[in-house]
């Protein structure tokens, strides 16, 4: 065979495939560590004020960025609130730590919680994927889960509470 | 903005954009679009004094990956740079080869943004830059219908759900006049209709082809000093001015968001800055990363600082295409081609190529003299960059 034969002979490329499966863990700090102790201990949602300029953060964070002043007193609030937005999801996308599937549809909401001072929302999902029961402004509260483990699902989902 | 002297483009390269691009690995794809840009601009290796690269890592799971690129792009024993700033790479690549060689350092800088997310996952990807504290649970990449929601809330049901699909197919047409294009489907408008109702939904209203694609490909450009850019080339494309805005917890401010966009703000200080105060008529086309049709058309109001309906009559109007008065997009955009780390790249190149007149078949018709590039990456940030046909006059802005 010469050069140019061989090099015409098509070739099967060979694709590798892997799946990753990485453990990880977070420190969360002593901020955001208390909002998660709150919610697994006492069932709270607390956030947290600027000195300044008087703003919720929610989840509660170490400093406001705006004002760059070091966050202060932790104030309860919710847990009920109102719908600000909210996403109804189809695709199932992966969980980016497993790999594996969510299950989908499921619903995204930003929940404005009373008593908050300024626009942070609580991102969560909302128990219900039905478009015509979904709309902004229903009124919605936190549904606990029995177990719980200072992590984002010690609330299990919001349920809304007006949609007669 | 102040520069010590003029950057010109002189070398453009992109591949082939697909969703498989399984005939070639990561070095020899990003090397397709190098020996481009090269021809392009006339030169070899030899010529060029730094080397910036970059992608997000995210998507491959590959960490520096510019050490495995060296094989390719050229960059060993050169002096290099690797930017990522997730959707904003490539644009951030830009001005980070334009400030090298604006500044003095370097005369002849090289920059390539590439992506292979087939080889990894793209939503899975972009939920990894959610807080892992909280967010990341809930995150779907960057799908969401909150804008669509937004729109339709604004203007209604019926003209919101067609505005936004009328932009695909302009969008989809002009894609069909780009052979390096990813995805083409030949739509027309009498498909509008159906295709608003029957198109399956990834979020809401957002819709499969609503959203940007995923790509694999990769773009170079080669940026010179004036002086270079003058003897080697007959038509380089100048940068004029740049512009990279973001904020803080954007993510958390997403229930009504009251304040200026990103997009908005980086607009009206660019054109301040620039003398631009007719955008529409100082602007002759527009490269926008537009992730998906919902917020491209929605961002038409906020890059053009317009108000009320102006940006849905633009698309209703067809002032959008390419042979409109305001064309957008004459590449077909990210809609079409989105190899997320040259993606931004692409819009700067494309705005490039139309000042240039090398456009092909997705030339506008009519004279680019300044040209306008965004790029748009989580959280929210906006990069954007503006081109000339003439050398900036050298003024501290």
């Amino acid at each position: 065979m010469t050069m140019t034969e061989e090099t015409n002979v098509k070739q099967n490329l060979i694709v590798l495939r892997q799946i990753l499966e990485i453990p990880q863990h977070f420190s969360t700090g002593p901020i955001m560590g208390r909002f998660l102790k709150e919610l697994r201990d006492n069932k709270r949602i607390m956030a947290n004020r600027c000195p300044k300029c008087g703003r919720f953060h929610l989840p509660p964070r170490e400093v406001c960025a705006i004002c760059r002043a070091r966050s202060g007193e932790f104030i309860e609030v919710g847990p009920e609130g109102v719908i600000q937005s909210y996403d109804l999801v189809y695709y199932a996308s992966p969980d980016p730590l497993t790999g594996q599937a969510r299950q989908a549809p499921y619903t995204t909401v930003n929940v404005l919680l009373d008593g908050v001072q300024g626009k942070d929302t609580l991102w969560h999902l909302l128990n219900e994927t039905d478009p015509a029961k979904i709309r902004r402004g229903l009124r919605v509260r936190a549904v606990f889960n029995e177990e719980r483990t200072g992590s984002i699902f010690d609330i299990k989902y919001f349920d809304i509470i007006d949609n007669k | 903005m102040k520069k010590n002297r003029n950057v010109g483009i002189i070398g453009i390269g992109q591949t082939r954009h697909s969703s498989h691009r399984e005939d070639v690995n990561q070095p020899e794809m990003i090397h397709e679009a190098i020996t481009l840009a090269l021809e392009d601009a006339k030169m070899t290796m030899d010529n060029v004094d730094c080397i910036v690269h970059g992608n997000m890592e995210l998507f491959e799971m590959i960490h520096q990956p510019d050490m495995w690129h060296v094989i390719s792009d050229g960059a060993y024993g050169k002096p290099g740079l690797r930017l990522t700033t997730g959707g904003t790479t490539g644009a951030t690549l830009v001005c980070g080869a334009d400030t090298l060689v604006a500044s003095g350092l370097h005369d002849v800088v090289l920059a390539v943004g590439f992506e292979k997310l087939q080889e990894g996952h793209t939503t899975g990807g972009i939920t990894n830059m959610a807080d892992p504290l909280w967010g990341r649970e809930l995150q779907t990449g960057a799908l969401t219908g909150m804008t669509a929601d937004a729109v339709i809330e604004e203007f209604g049901e019926k003209r919101a759900k067609h505005a936004a699909m009328k932009m695909r197919v302009i969008m989809d047409k002009h894609a069909m006049l780009n052979p390096l294009a990813h995805r083409r489907f030949g739509f027309t408008d009498d498909m509008i209709p159906t295709m608003i109702d029957n198109v399956p939904p990834l979020v809401g209203e957002l819709r499969i082809v609503h959203m940007c694609s995923q790509s694999d490909g990769a773009c170079a450009m080669i940026f010179a000093s004036e002086e270079v850019a003058k003897k080697r080339c007959p038509n380089p494309a100048w940068v004029m001015d740049h512009i990279t805005i973001h904020r803080e917890e954007t993510f958390n401010l997403f229930g009504n968001v009251e304040e200026m966009t990103t997009m908005r703000y980086a607009a009206k200080k660019l054109f301040e800055r620039n003398g631009i105060t007719n955008p529409r008529k100082q602007i002759d086309v527009f490269e926008m990363y537009d992730p998906s049709s919902w917020w491209g058309l929605d961002w038409i109001r906020e890059f053009l600082l317009l108000e009320g309906d102006e940006h849905l009559k633009m698309v209703e109007d067809e002032e959008i295409a390419i042979n409109g008065s305001f064309p957008i997009n004459p590449s077909g955009g990210v809609v079409a081609t989105n190899p997320i780390g040259a993606t931004a790249m692409i819009r700067v190149a494309e705005a490039a190529l139309q000042i240039r007149g090398m456009a092909g078949e997705h030339q506008v018709k009519k004279d680019v003299n300044l040209a306008l590039a965004s790029g748009f990456g989580g959280t929210l940030w906006t990069v954007l960059v503006l081109l000339s046909k003439n050398p900036p006059k050298l003024t501290e802005k």
